[in-house]
């Protein structure tokens, strides 16, 4: 790999330079003492280029470079400046003072101003210059240590030796502090004029392009999200959006442009039931819903849960997003009643994935994330309804309304959660009201519950698909499994009590403690106004979307369960290597 | 045109019989206040009271683009019995216009200034304190003034701001005056800046005015005109530089019988600046100023013309029916309009111009309207054309 440095076109005219040097030293406020212009006379650059070693290149693409250089300059450039100096210095020094408390000489102050010519020569440079490019930050050059070795100052007063070290010593430190500090900044600057406004025209019309596009291609061969800008620029060009970063704990005060308007675009589509969705990048809409599962069930196991901080920021950001999409999801869900167990993990669910994209993490960290914040809302949600049983109910309601595919949903709902439990064991606050039961027992209850559940109301399609779950989750007898189970039921009973009219109460678990029954007729009594309303309008509105729905998740449903066997075979083993969680070894 | 503090403060002066023109800093007075006067910018008001004898109050208002204010007061030990309501002011002595020398008057006796009451001094030193604080910049400044013996005088004033190096700077000038000669001590926190100045009054010394005879003081030739000569010197303690100058001045006293004129010569030697004025009373109304300045290092040179006009108070029209009387009664006799034949009767106003070898022209009006003073300026620079005028500005001052 070679660079090839063109020399000879920058000593040619150098009149331009002279100009912006000219003006650049004229715009900052003088020092007193200068009380002239400061014009440039003569600028050469000579004929000896500056030798370039490179020591590393840390990044090189079409539109970034990143590299680290060793510069010497032993050439013969020189500068050479006109102006006029204060030479009296009770003039200048009074000329800085408030008039009340001056002397007011009478004329021990009058000033001589004399013509100055500064001249620099033998630049002598030598560095170690870090290059930074990209075509969206702009050029960036930092000198790691002070570059300036030796240079040679020669004006008008070098008969006089007091006043020729005085200008050396103010030259060689004014030029320190121009190679370290302005120079930067002044390139950086002039390199943003140059590439920003060039940047921001494709982006606006890729974005309007993007919105075009239909949702098969939705995922993008390339996520551009996946590696974060440090300084996403606005789809306006606007530069001076306030500092954004990964880390930063404000994020959610500036989402981007693009997104918000994808997102109206959206909440638009789905207020006049439009078949219509825009492609919205790192969002699982609700019809994905289920594959978006299965790729969990091998994804998630095992990894950490992301912290709290990040969980209730990623709360934040989806609160704008809440209120529009969750009208819209629940206007098509409301065809089938019982999903509603499901829907408020849904909704938050969609509409934090697609308001998270400014947040440019990748789709498996947010919806991840997501998830765990379901949990804990339905932990804490549960702490005074927790009965073990009303989970049962919840996903079995008698009058099934026809075989819609919303069971589904619920059959992954609790699996998720019980993914999510895996992770977080300690959390649940289901664990201190089976603790006091001993293992066997709660073996008992996994069993009989899910029994019911697939055999009264799913539709044979999905039958498959519980039996095939339950009795892998009853197999997995350890004790280390024993989360899942009770973590399942908290979550449906917050969510369902309008639907938890248990018509099965044999379906209970017998040896279930007397608290838990307690809780599922009170749910029953609360939620029995309810639930006619919802049946009614479920019924009414049922129709082709639903079909259409359940052919897709006909389909998903068949690959995710082969994926659940794969997954849940390979957790038990992991499970079983791993020591049961402290909460569970009482 | 004065603030009413510098007014306040210049009453103080009188009362303590202080001659603030016997020094070498004003020595260049008349040339000063023809050529140098200020020109307001933006809208200025200011509304200040004598609320007693012995303390007044200022409030400055201004906008020069952003509105900025000033509130200030001031405490005389002294009783101040000038007037001090706008409308009784008398414009002379807060426009500064040609200086007529004065007299030197000898300083007064040590014995005259005590007081003894049952076999012990009770008299005290007169001072005057006076701080002035600038709002928005939150800029204090602060003067103390105090008359230690009737030769001297001692002033401190003190600048509090934080852009300033070290927070703020302290001035204290030590003067003293005894009439033939003066002399100051100055030194300033700023730099450490040490300064000398003394000035020196040729002819008889006031002091020791020998008596004679009235015969033999009619013969004796007047004197009628004053050549004072004087030098500085400053030294900075912390940046060792320094600066020096000297100059003379000739100036007619009131007795002279042509028109009045004055002329000075200052010359930095350091600096090789050689700078002449020469002002001249025209008529009773108008005086003129020129200034050139040279510098024999650099042969850089600087010529300055100014003009100040006075406009009389109209007479009345009842006046104008007994004009020929008054011509006919002697000088002096006090009627309800003023003195007959006073030389300086009431004026209305007074317009200054200046304008130097680069055409930059400044014009200011001064006068009073109803209650109220009010000067109003304009600076032209007839050189850019693009941008003639450079600053307009209007003040007001109320005082009551």
């Amino acid at each position: 790999m070679a660079f090839n440095f063109n020399w000879s076109p920058l000593i040619a005219d150098t009149s331009r330079a002279r100009d912006m040097l000219t003006s650049a030293l004229n715009k900052s406020p003088k020092p007193p003492i200068i009380v002239d212009d400061i014009i440039v006379t003569e600028l050469n650059l000579g004929s000896t280029p500056p030798e370039l070693e490179i020591l590393e290149i840390g990044d090189l693409a079409e539109d970034r470079f990143r590299g680290i250089f060793k510069m010497s300059y032993t050439g013969d450039a020189f500068l050479t400046l006109k102006t006029r100096v204060q030479a009296n210095p009770l003039n200048t020094y009074l000329s800085t003072k408030p008039s009340f408390a001056s002397p007011q000489p009478l004329a021990a102050a009058s000033g001589l101003t004399i013509p100055l010519q500064i001249t620099l020569s033998d630049i002598r440079l030598s560095g170690f210059v870090i290059l930074v490019f990209s075509r969206q930050k702009g050029l960036t050059i930092v000198f790691r240590n002070d570059p300036l070795e030796s240079l040679k100052v020669s004006s008008t007063f070098d008969s006089i030796p007091f006043v020729r070290d005085y200008l050396q010593k103010e030259i060689e430190g004014q030029l320190r502090l121009l190679f370290m500090e302005d120079l930067p900044a002044i390139l950086h600057r002039l390199s943003l004029q140059m590439f920003v406004p060039d940047y921001a025209e494709p982006e606006v019309n890729k974005e309007t392009s993007e919105r075009l596009q239909g949702p098969d291609e939705a995922v993008a061969p390339i996520d551009p999200l996946a590696s974060p800008p440090q300084n996403p620029v606005d789809w306006t060009g606007d530069e001076e959006m306030r500092p954004f970063s990964l880390e930063s704990s404000e994020t959610h005060a500036t989402f981007s442009q693009k997104n918000l308007l994808r997102l109206a675009a959206l909440t638009e589509s789905h207020r006049t039931l439009s078949l219509f969705t825009p492609s919205i990048r790192d969002t699982v809409f609700r019809a994905w819903a289920g594959a978006a599962t299965g790729e969990y069930g091998e994804h998630t196991t095992g990894v950490q849960t992301p912290s709290y901080a990040a969980l209730s920021l990623s709360r934040v950001n989806s609160s704008i997003g809440t209120l529009s999409s969750a009208a819209s999801v629940s206007s098509k869900a409301a065809s089938d009643s019982e999903v509603t167990s499901s829907r408020p993990s849904l909704v938050s669910y969609a509409s934090t994935g697609s308001m998270g994209a400014p947040r440019s993490r990748t789709t498996n960290t947010r919806k991840r994330k997501k998830r765990v914040i379901n949990l804990r809302r339905d932990k804490d949600g549960s702490e005074s309804a927790s009965s073990e049983g009303s989970r049962t109910t919840t996903s079995t309601p008698a009058p099934s309304v026809r075989g819609s595919s919303a069971p589904s949903v619920i059959a992954e709902e609790p699996e998720r959660e019980q993914e999510e439990d895996l992770a977080t064991p300690p959390r649940s606050p289901k664990v201190r009201f089976q603790s006091g039961g001993d293992s066997i027992d709660q073996d008992i209850d996994v069993t009989p519950r899910l029994r019911p559940t697939s055999n009264n109301e799913t539709p044979p399609t999905y039958e498959s698909s519980r039996t095939d779950f339950a009795p892998d989750v009853k197999s997995s007898k350890q004790p280390s499994l024993q989360p899942a189970p009770p973590l399942r039921s908290t979550k449906s009973s917050t969510y369902m009590p309008p639907h938890s009219h248990s018509p099965f109460p044999s379906n209970y678990p017998s040896t279930s403690p007397l608290f838990r029954s307690f809780s599922n007729s009170s749910l029953a009594s609360t939620s029995a106004g309810s639930t006619s309303d919802t049946y009614s309008f479920g019924e009414s509105s049922g129709g082709i979307l639903e079909q259409a729905w359940m052919q897709k998740m006909a389909a998903e449903i068949a690959r995710k369960v082969r994926d659940e066997k794969a997954a849940l075979a390979f957790r038990e083993r992991n499970v079983r290597a791993e020591p049961p969680p402290p909460a569970y070894g009482v | 045109m004065f603030g009413f503090m510098d007014y306040v403060q210049h009453a103080f002066y009188n009362a303590t019989h202080w001659n603030h023109d016997n020094s070498y800093a004003n020595l260049t007075a008349t040339a000063q206040s023809l050529l140098n006067f200020d020109i307001p910018r933006g809208l200025r008001l200011h509304v200040s009271s004598l609320s007693a004898p012995n303390f007044a109050t200022s409030y400055t208002l201004g906008s020069v683009g952003v509105v900025d204010g000033s509130i200030s007061y001031l405490y005389s030990s002294l009783q101040l019995r000038a007037p001090s309501k706008s409308g009784e002011i008398d414009l002379r002595n807060v426009i500064r216009g040609y200086r007529h020398s004065r007299e030197l008057r000898a300083p007064d006796n040590p014995y005259w200034w005590e007081t003894w009451q049952r076999g012990k001094r009770t008299d005290r030193r007169d001072a005057l304190l006076y701080g002035r604080l600038y709002l928005p910049r939150s800029t204090l400044e602060a003067l103390y003034l105090r008359r230690i013996s009737p030769t001297r005088q001692l002033k401190v004033s003190a600048v509090s701001d934080s852009t300033l190096a070290n927070g703020g700077t302290v001035l204290a000038v030590l003067q003293n005056d005894y009439g033939k000669y003066s002399t100051e001590y100055l030194y300033s926190t700023d730099s450490g800046l040490l300064g000398v100045r003394g000035l020196y009054n040729f002819g008889p010394d006031p002091r020791h005015t020998p008596k004679l005879p009235p015969a033999l003081e009619a013969l004796q030739e007047p004197v009628v005109g004053r050549f004072s000569a004087g030098a500085e010197l400053y030294y900075g303690l912390l940046n060792k530089s320094g600066g020096v100058s000297t100059g003379v001045r000739f100036t007619t006293l009131p007795r002279h019988t042509g028109f009045p004129y004055t002329m000075t010569v200052t010359l930095n030697p350091l600096m090789g600046n050689l700078s002449s004025t020469y002002a001249v009373k025209a008529g009773q109304n108008l005086a003129l100023c020129s200034r050139f300045d040279f510098n024999f290092y650099s042969y850089e040179s600087d010529l300055q013309l100014g003009m100040e006009l006075w406009r009389r108070r109209q007479p009345s029209p009842a006046e104008s029916d007994v004009e020929w009387a008054t011509r006919l009664i002697r000088p002096g006799w006090k009627t309800a309009s003023g003195t007959i034949g006073d030389p300086n009767p009431d004026v209305a106003g007074v317009l200054k111009t200046r304008v130097d070898q680069n055409w930059r022209i400044g014009v200011l009006w001064e006068g009073r309207i109803k209650e109220l003073l009010f000067s109003l300026g304009v600076s032209f620079d007839l050189r850019r054309r693009e941008q003639i005028f450079r600053a307009v500005g209007v003040e007001l001052q109320y005082s009551s």
